[in-house]
């Protein structure tokens, strides 16, 4: 270190005497231009930097990944999908806990009912683009310890500590599957029933996830209700809380309210038709 | 509505089936939970907790209200995070009291644990593995559930007589063959010198 101060001290001496910096004063970097004539003479001669006959000297070279006649790197593997039908994967935008915490806070959302998809799109901060390929929302773990509200919730998908916050405070957490064209209709409840379309019935899941919303692990709205309950308790015993006894909670109607798996709107059944104008409900007579 | 049909409801509400003079009150669908579980109970409840066995087996569930559960700063790099945020957790029971696990279990963890109880008789475990409390506080429980049952595992019987007895053998056979060596080479470098005038 004290050779460095010496030599930076050198150097600003030298700098006091020497002229200004000028584009006739400057060199450029070590070994940033090389060279391009052709060497002539004694020592760039004769040969000119090419060797003794062979490819080289005859200017014939081999192609670039050429590894002289084995199959080369570059052509050994004939498919690699890596990424093969990523633009068709279901993607399930996040919300966090945190948000989910600031929005009830704000009273953006009523926790007195039932929260979902519609729910969270109609507070107007919240956008779900079904489109390309959203398939609702996954709620995740960022703000898990400070997470205080109870509250009735659906999900497209939520992972184990999520689940427990949640039941830690006494609320309720389900995961459902809404096909895409439900989606679209609970994405924007007020543009679709304008539409004057009759309420469709909901789809079940694809092969891959009727798994996942089968288990009560993950709280599925396929899965059964028993089991649930039973792992409700081995979750509190898990994350280390006391299992609040849910039914004696004032609010126990509206926490254990949930959807059929057939329908799209609590409370509106699959071919129902909607007249906002005349505020009227249009049902099947038969 | 008035308030005798409002209770009438109530009370039929309560009979878990949601319908009211025969109508349903919610939709049921082809595939409503009710018809893919028919045996099942549909509605939530908290299931109680498992009783305490009276065999040795601990059956895994801890009451957390018998815990002391505390939580402070954690330590380590982290900013503002771990500065402000109690995500340490410090569980602590006396172990001589717990009355959830038998009392043979109770005995070995005292005897397990005695370097490590502190004067009052608690046993405690402490967890700052993630940022989250709530992570830590399932970590904690993870590490005393492991210790229990790591008391009830009964320990491994050894090596049988047979594996002892090749274990014998083979050392045996290792000197011999040593030995053996160690005669030959002296032999080797013993014929290198000449005969000595005793032995002409």
């Amino acid at each position: 270190m004290a050779h460095l101060r010496e030599t930076s001290d050198k150097a600003l001496k030298l700098l006091r005497t020497l002229p200004r910096v000028q584009i006739g004063n400057l060199r450029p970097n070590p070994n940033s231009k090389q060279n391009d004539k052709r060497g002539r003479a004694q020592h760039g001669g004769d040969k000119h930097g090419a060797g003794n006959k062979g490819s080289g000297q005859r200017q014939n070279f081999m192609r670039l990944g050429y590894e002289t006649g084995n199959q080369p790197f570059y052509l050994r593997f004939p498919y690699e999908p890596y990424y093969k039908g990523h633009h068709m994967r279901r993607q399930y935008p996040k919300i966090s806990l945190l948000q989910l915490q600031v929005l009830i806070d704000t009273n953006r959302i009523d926790i007195g009912q039932p929260i979902d998809l519609s729910t969270l799109c109609n507070s107007g901060l919240l956008r779900l683009k079904p489109a390309e390929m959203e398939y609702g929302f996954q709620l995740t773990d960022e703000g898990l310890d400070n997470f205080k509200a109870k509250i009735n919730i659906e999900v497209q998908h939520a992972n184990e500590s999520v689940v427990a916050a949640i039941e830690r405070n006494g609320g309720v957490i389900r995961t459902a599957y809404y096909d895409p064209r439900s989606l679209h209709i609970l994405a924007n409840p007020q543009k679709w029933f304008e539409k004057g379309v009759p309420i469709p019935q909901r789809m079940l899941p694809p092969q891959d996830a009727v798994a996942y919303y089968a288990d009560a692990k993950n709280r599925g709205y396929l899965a059964n209700p028993e089991e649930i309950s039973k792992e409700r308790l081995v979750l509190a015993q898990k994350y280390g809380y006391e299992l609040p006894k849910i039914e004696d909670d004032p609010n126990y109607q509206m926490l254990t309210e949930a959807k059929d798996p057939r329908q799209v709107f609590l409370g509106l059944e699959p071919g129902w038709l909607i007249n906002l104008v005349d505020k009227t409900i249009i049902k099947c007579k038969n | 509505m008035n308030k005798i049909t409002r209770e009438f409801i109530k009370v039929l509400r309560q009979n878990n089936s949601p319908t009211l003079l025969g109508r349903q009150l919610s939709y049921k669908s082809d595939i409503s939970l009710d018809k893919i579980y028919p045996n099942a109970r549909l509605q939530l409840y908290t299931p109680p907790p498992p009783p305490p066995s009276g065999s040795k087996k601990f059956n895994g569930f801890i009451p957390i209200n018998k815990l002391e559960i505390t939580y402070s700063r954690s330590s380590g790099p982290g900013g503002q995070h771990v500065n402000t945020v109690n995500t340490k957790v410090d569980l602590r029971f006396k172990v001589a009291e717990a009355d959830w696990l038998s009392q043979e279990t109770r005995d070995k963890l005292l005897k397990a644990l005695h370097n490590k109880i502190t004067k009052d008789g608690y046993y405690f475990i402490k967890s700052d593995l993630t940022r989250s409390q709530q992570m830590n506080l399932a970590d904690a429980l993870e590490k005393l559930r492991t210790l229990i049952r790591a008391q009830e595992v009964e320990a491994a019987a050894g090596p049988s007589e047979e594996t002892l007895e090749k274990l014998r053998r083979r050392q045996e056979k290792a000197v011999r063959e040593r030995l053996q060596l160690k005669r030959s080479r002296a032999q080797v470098k013993a014929d290198r010198q000449g005969p000595s005038g005793v032995e002409l």
